[in-house]
């Protein structure tokens, strides 16, 4: 289409160019990206605008100055600045320079328009993103240069966006896994340890002080998490809550590590509290493994530690046992099980058989576990374990409660004094305050100390003999009465048993179920019989099962007897009907 | 009037300054109209007669530029060798230049 006339086509421009010349004029539209083309003469601007117009909003700067003053008045708006070398007043090198020293507009990519290939190497270096030529080329060229920079652009503040966790600024899960994959390519002979990191009591500290506070620690927390990175050749990423995961060349001072992650920050000013942190490590992670699985074995192990109070840290083994790990879980909840009073105590009758008739004289409080999801838990699994845990002291103490309390419900509801023994660890035999608590709890419940027998066994009193008998006598003294446990299985010497103050000798039932079975064991019995009455105490059998086991029990001179034959130990519902059958 | 003809017999690579606007002849004969209207070349001469090499340097670029873009061939020609000599400040008797391109200035003004 050609203009009628010569002053038609004055009249058309001069209304053209008040409507979009002048500084920073603009022709809008909200839905496209916005480029700010910064060129002094009005020709080249035009040419890249009717080039561009279709597919981005323009903004025109007729020189350098207007167009950083565009910037500063917060045009961080714009996906591309396409930036003349040649301005007047400020030149485009000028602006460039300024542009990327300014940390709000240096992620706005610039191409440079020049006609002085000395100049592109030289604005590059100045962090322009590419340049156009003039004059220019196709425009199809200019089309695809200035898209591509912009995608290129946007796809990285996408990642910058995304890839770092708004709290702590730490890489979020999706941009860790995909550095972990990267440093796996780059170095895939580099042994790796998946780490999981968590806060002991986190969401106490979250109760007790609040989210901004636990907010504020987890960034100082972060903070030192980053700072430690580089010493361990590893990366960090903050995964929810108070779970971090970390992926670090193969290191084996954890204690060290743990020590500098926690130090000097303290989730109490006032008390100065320290920090706890607690680690699970999947060791030499298997890279066939999917990233996902590795940090899951992490966490695994992470979750074996939480509220323990035992360790603060726990490498996960793919050959431990199956044992190992159920062993593991029962440790984690422990402290549950104890809150929950998931421990019960049953307790198992003991028959006086010298008289006429067999004659409830007391029972054993023994201890299950029945655990809501894994059913009921023998003893013989969780007891070697809690002993070696150091967890048993607190089971004991349960249990002697959970006893107490319940002989205090039997005396109340049945008017019968009936006797308790109860398990006595060689470990609360060295607690200083073993008697006093004993005191208190026969105290609570109104019982006499005789109401309760402890049951100390045989192997406990092997070594550090003084301290055992001196704590066996102040127990005596206070009025508690003593039962030696599985006598005959440990390597006690006789003086020792001499000396040990003592009111009855319990045979192991592993000589009872032998003792017909071989003449020896049937000896072995005897033999204990024979100690117990020069100690002038009488002897407990356990594990009696048979009539007949009673009745050589009876004529050997064994004077009281627990076993199947009278009743498996039972729940305290249960044990009740010995209390209202007896005279 | 401009035509995209007479240009094309002037010696202008129309085809190229079309393709550069998209193949929108009205706006490539607006743009050619507008650079005779915007003529700074008096001022480029000015600043070599007083011997302001830099300024003239910085005058001629930039036109270089934007003839470029028009593909005023006959123009660029011109503008071009004047632009190099400029660049390396050279102190020397400009009038065969600028003389060359008044000729094939006005004979394109005479398009008009």
């Amino acid at each position: 289409m050609l203009l009628g006339s010569k002053s038609a086509i004055f009249s058309f421009l001069s209304k053209w160019e008040t409507l979009i010349e002048g500084k920073g004029a603009m022709i809008m539209n909200k839905n496209k990206r916005k480029i700010l083309i910064v060129e002094d003469e009005f020709v080249n601007r035009e040419i890249l605008k009717n080039i561009l117009l279709d597919d981005f909003e323009i903004i025109e700067a007729e020189d350098g100055e207007t167009a950083l003053e565009l910037l500063n008045s917060g045009r961080d708006d714009l996906s591309l600045i396409l930036l003349d070398l040649f301005l007047p007043k400020l030149s485009g090198l000028e602006l460039l320079n300024i542009i990327q020293a300014n940390t709000a507009l240096n992620n706005i990519p610039v191409i440079v328009l020049t006609s002085d290939k000395e100049l592109e190497v030289q604005c590059l270096q100045y962090g322009a993103s590419d340049f156009i030529s003039k004059p220019y080329p196709d425009s199809s060229i200019i089309k695809a240069r200035i898209n591509r920079v912009v995608e290129l652009f946007e796809d990285r503040q996408t990642i910058k966006s995304t890839e770092r966790d708004a709290l702590t600024r730490l890489y979020t899960r999706e941009y860790f896994y995909k550095y972990v994959a990267d440093e796996d390519r780059l170095n895939p002979n580099v042994e790796r340890d998946a780490i999981a990191i968590g806060i002991r009591s986190f969401h106490i500290i979250k109760e007790r002080f609040g989210t901004s506070f636990s907010d504020s620690l987890l960034v100082r927390f972060s903070k030192r998490l980053k700072k430690l990175m580089p010493n361990i050749s590893g990366m960090v990423c903050h995964l929810e809550a108070d779970t971090f995961i970390v992926y670090a060349q193969h290191f084996v001072d954890y204690e060290k590590f743990l020590e500098e992650m926690s130090a000097d920050i303290y989730v109490d000013k006032e008390s100065k509290t320290p920090l706890k942190v607690q680690m699970g490590i999947y060791q030499n992670a298997d890279k066939n493994l999917d990233i996902d699985v590795r940090f899951e074995r992490a966490k695994i192990a992470l979750n074996k530690l939480r509220d323990s109070v035992v360790k603060n840290y726990f490498i996960f083994d793919d050959k431990l046992k199956e044992k190992e790990l159920f062993e593991e879980e029962l440790l984690e909840e422990f402290n549950t099980a104890i809150n929950e009073k998931q421990f019960v105590v049953f307790y198992q009758p003991k028959f006086n058989i010298q008289g006429e008739a067999p004659r409830l004289v007391s029972a054993e409080a023994l201890v299950r576990w029945k655990h809501p999801q894994k059913g009921l838990i023998s003893p013989g699994i969780f007891i070697p374990l809690f002993e070696e845990k150091g967890l048993i002291q607190r089971l004991d103490l349960y249990v002697w409660k959970e006893a107490a309390s319940q002989m205090k419900k039997w005396q109340e509801k049945y008017h019968k004094h009936v006797p308790v023994s109860v398990n006595v660890s060689r470990i609360d035999l060295f607690d200083p305050t073993l008697v006093e608590t004993l005191l208190e709890i026969v105290k609570e419940n109104g019982l006499k100390t005789s109401d309760l027998l402890l049951e100390i066994t045989e192997s406990a009193c092997t070594d550090n003999v003084d301290v055992i008998i001196d704590k066996a006598s102040a127990l005596r003294a206070a009025g508690f009465k003593i039962e030696i446990d599985d006598f005959g299985t440990g390597y006690s010497s006789l003086s020792m048993i001499n000396k040990l103050p003592l009111d009855a000798l319990k045979i192991d039932m592993i000589f009872i179920r032998n003792a017909f079975t071989s003449e020896n064991d049937n000896k072995m019995i005897k033999i204990i019989i024979d100690i117990a009455s020069y100690l002038k105490v009488p002897t407990i059998a356990e594990g009696v099962e048979t009539k007949e086991q009673v009745a050589v029990l009876k004529e050997l001179g064994c004077d009281i007897v627990q076993g199947y034959y009278f009743s498996k130990p039972v729940p305290n519902e249960e044990f009740a009907a010995f209390l209202t059958t007896e005279k | 009037m401009l035509t995209i003809e007479k240009l094309r017999q002037y010696g202008a690579n129309v085809d190229e300054g079309l393709q550069r606007c998209v193949n929108n002849e009205q706006l490539y004969l607006t743009l050619v109209n507008r650079f005779l209207d915007q003529n700074t070349f008096p001022d480029l001469k000015d600043a070599i007669l007083a011997h302001d090499l830099e300024k003239a340097f910085h005058i001629a670029h930039s036109l270089k530029g934007v003839i470029g873009n028009l593909s005023l061939s006959p123009l660029y020609d011109v503008i071009y060798q004047l632009t190099e000599l400029l660049r390396n400040r050279t102190e020397m008797d400009y009038s065969n230049y600028i003389q060359r391109y008044e000729v094939s200035y006005s004979m394109l003004s005479a398009l008009r």
